[in-house]
């Protein structure tokens, strides 16, 4: 291995003297080092994006939540919040209940999910629910249920009119529009009677596993279902996995273009290299060692384009960040710039299919370069 | 090694290129032998099959048909890595051209046999600064084959041949390409390493003048004339 590393540096080292081969090598290199640049910066961007959308998942929504297996109402509710108290002191837990209403100002009336929590006092519409409704803070708003009463005209929605008293950014992966309101009114909106649905449950210090820990606490409980944040949420983290995934492999296109590039490269040293390679096999070198070498060859090419556009890559994507050089407009986004985030793990998994790549573009020459029996490079020349 | 007195045994040797109507039959049923420590010259017009000869001899071909012996043993049915380990350890080549690795110093191109036959990179470059200290191109160590001429060239190459003790010198028209004065002292040098070294030498070669100085010439004529294969000593 050691004769094959030391022929590989020398060879990569005097590249350098024959101009065609350090053209086509340095094209090779620099085009896995944009590729490696192009991957690194888009998932730096999505997971600063991602990043900025988990963190508002985790500041606004439930991070647990506990339901009926079957039916709508949650049984003794009050007895399953002291015990998550006595095993989750920190927790906050809140009684919910939703439920599907009409909502109608004076300019229109929409359909919108209307909660009930017990941690709120006043009424607060999403944006969402605003713009289409055309309010603002201190309107009103008049919430009909599909429950209805019976009056001596006959059975009519039951009816109530809130006042809104703010308005607050939309939950991830609400797009219908919300209308949080004090648990009384929600009850006597969509039950009539002082009925709880769920209990949501928030942690901010282990958001992501408190599921799993209130699964522990109550575990044998078969008349209630408990959900982990990744489960309230599963469509938009599934969507954002799926997003990831597939820039990842179209992005990737680029390394790929870049490795049959260097393929070119390394089939082009081994042409050039024909007789040098006879008179190494001559000397000794066993076929194995000489598609060792080749693919030594290839990966040392990759790896300096992988490293260094992975270093180009990170520092691009922090220096954008830190600068906020990429202004959003104001309003649409929670940030306030274009959010770059780079995950060591991510930068790893695109070096490694670089190099994998390139080991992949030198292993087809090596293959050929080392089946050749030595006379005929030595005819040959 | 082995105690047979036969350093290299060939028996029914045929080889042929190209196929169809394209095919050339350069060697048929060749019978040779060459003995422990003797100096054989290999002689004939071009295109005879000298070098096709000394590839067989070296392992870097195979032949259609007949048995080549080294040392005593059969390689017909080695396969491409064993053949190439006992390039390694028993052989040492000199060809035409120098066929010098442009990107390796003198000293490196020496040493290299011993680096690919997994000696440490310290023991090869002693051995090296040492044979080409014995070559007279120990001022030239750390130049590159583009800053050597042709017959330190050759003599790099000669260096390199021994590097590794080998008991088979095979060198395929080792001045072709040098000068007079230039090929006179790498033949000289050839001579005396090979009497200094112990070594048996096969030596493709146009030069007479050449041939006669060694113990023996074999002489190859055109597969397709009767008279074959001559045994001049």
């Amino acid at each position: 291995m050691r004769a094959e590393l030391h022929l590989a540096r020398r060879y990569l080292i005097g590249l350098g003297r024959r101009t065609n081969v350090a053209t086509v090598t340095l094209i090779s290199l620099v085009g896995l080092g944009l590729g490696v640049v192009a991957l690194v910066v888009t998932l730096a961007l999505l997971e600063g994006f991602q990043s900025s959308i988990r963190r508002d998942l985790v500041e606004r929504s439930t991070h647990a939540q506990i339901r009926p297996a079957s039916g709508r109402v949650l049984g003794e509710p009050d007895q399953l919040a002291s015990l998550l108290h006595e095993g989750l002191p920190d927790v906050e837990i809140v009684r919910s209940v939703r439920g599907n209403c009409l909502v109608a100002s004076t300019v229109d009336a929409v359909p919108a999910l209307v909660v009930g929590r017990s941690d709120v006092e006043s009424v607060m519409a999403d944006r969402v629910l605003a713009a289409r409704l055309g309010i603002g803070a201190a309107g009103a708003v008049d919430v009909i249920s599909s429950r209805r009463r019976l009056t001596p005209l006959g059975p009519v929605p039951v009816r109530a009119r809130v006042d809104i008293a703010e308005v607050g950014a939309a939950e991830p992966g609400q797009e219908g529009g919300v209308l949080t309101v004090p648990l009384e009114v929600a009850q006597r909106i969509i039950w009539g009677s002082p009925e709880v649905e769920a209990l949501d449950l928030k942690d901010l210090s282990a958001p992501w596993k408190l599921g799993a820990t209130v699964r522990k606490i109550l575990a044998g409980r078969d008349d209630i279902v408990i959900l982990g944040l990744d489960d309230l949420n599963r469509p938009l983290l599934l969507a954002l996995a799926l997003e990831r995934i597939l820039i990842f492999v179209a992005v990737g296109l680029i390394l790929v273009v870049a490795a049959l590039n260097l393929l070119c490269n390394v089939a082009m040293v081994a042409a050039e290299k024909r007789r040098d390679l006879a008179v190494l096999t001559s000397l000794g070198l066993e076929p194995v060692r000489v598609r060792r070498l080749f693919l030594l060859l290839g990966l040392g090419i990759g790896a300096a384009g992988a490293f260094g556009g992975a270093v180009v890559g990170v520092a691009t994507a922090w220096i954008l960040d830190a600068t906020g050089a990429l202004p959003l407009p104001r309003g649409v986004f929670v940030v306030s710039s274009v959010p770059f985030s780079v995950d060591p793990m991510m930068v790893a998994k695109v070096v490694g299919l670089a190099l994998f790549l390139s080991a992949l573009a030198s292993w087809l020459p090596s293959r050929v370069v080392a089946r050749r029996e030595p006379a005929e490079g030595l005819r040959y020349e | 090694m082995s105690d047979s007195g036969i350093m290299v045994r060939l028996h029914g040797i045929s080889k042929t290129y190209g196929e169809g109507e394209a095919q050339v039959q350069v060697l048929k049923g060749l019978d040779l032998e060459v003995r422990r420590g003797e100096m054989l010259a290999i002689v004939g017009p071009s295109g005879v099959g000298k070098s096709t000869l000394l590839h067989l001899v070296g392992l870097l071909d195979r032949a259609d048909e007949g048995i080549v012996e080294i040392d005593g043993q059969d390689t017909g049915n080695l396969s491409s890595s064993e053949r190439a380990r006992l390039r390694n350890s028993l052989l040492g080549f000199v060809f035409q051209h120098h066929h010098l690795l442009d990107e390796l110093d003198a000293r490196d191109n020496v040493a290299l046999p011993m680096r690919i036959g997994g000696k440490s990179a310290t023991l090869a470059r002693r051995r090296a600064e040492g044979l080409l200290d014995t070559v007279g191109l120990s001022q030239r160590m750390t130049h590159y084959p583009d800053q050597l001429s042709g017959g330190e060239q050759q003599r790099t190459a000669v260096a390199r041949a021994l590097v590794m003790r080998p008991g088979l010198l095979l060198a395929d028209e080792p001045t072709g390409n040098l000068d007079r004065t230039a090929s006179e002292t790498v033949f000289r040098l050839i001579r005396n390493l090979h009497a200094e070294e112990n070594l048996t030498s096969v030596i493709v070669t146009h030069n007479e003048k050449m041939a006669g100085q060694c113990d023996r010439i074999f002489k190859l004529a055109p597969a397709d004339q009767s008279s074959g294969y001559v045994d001049v000593s």
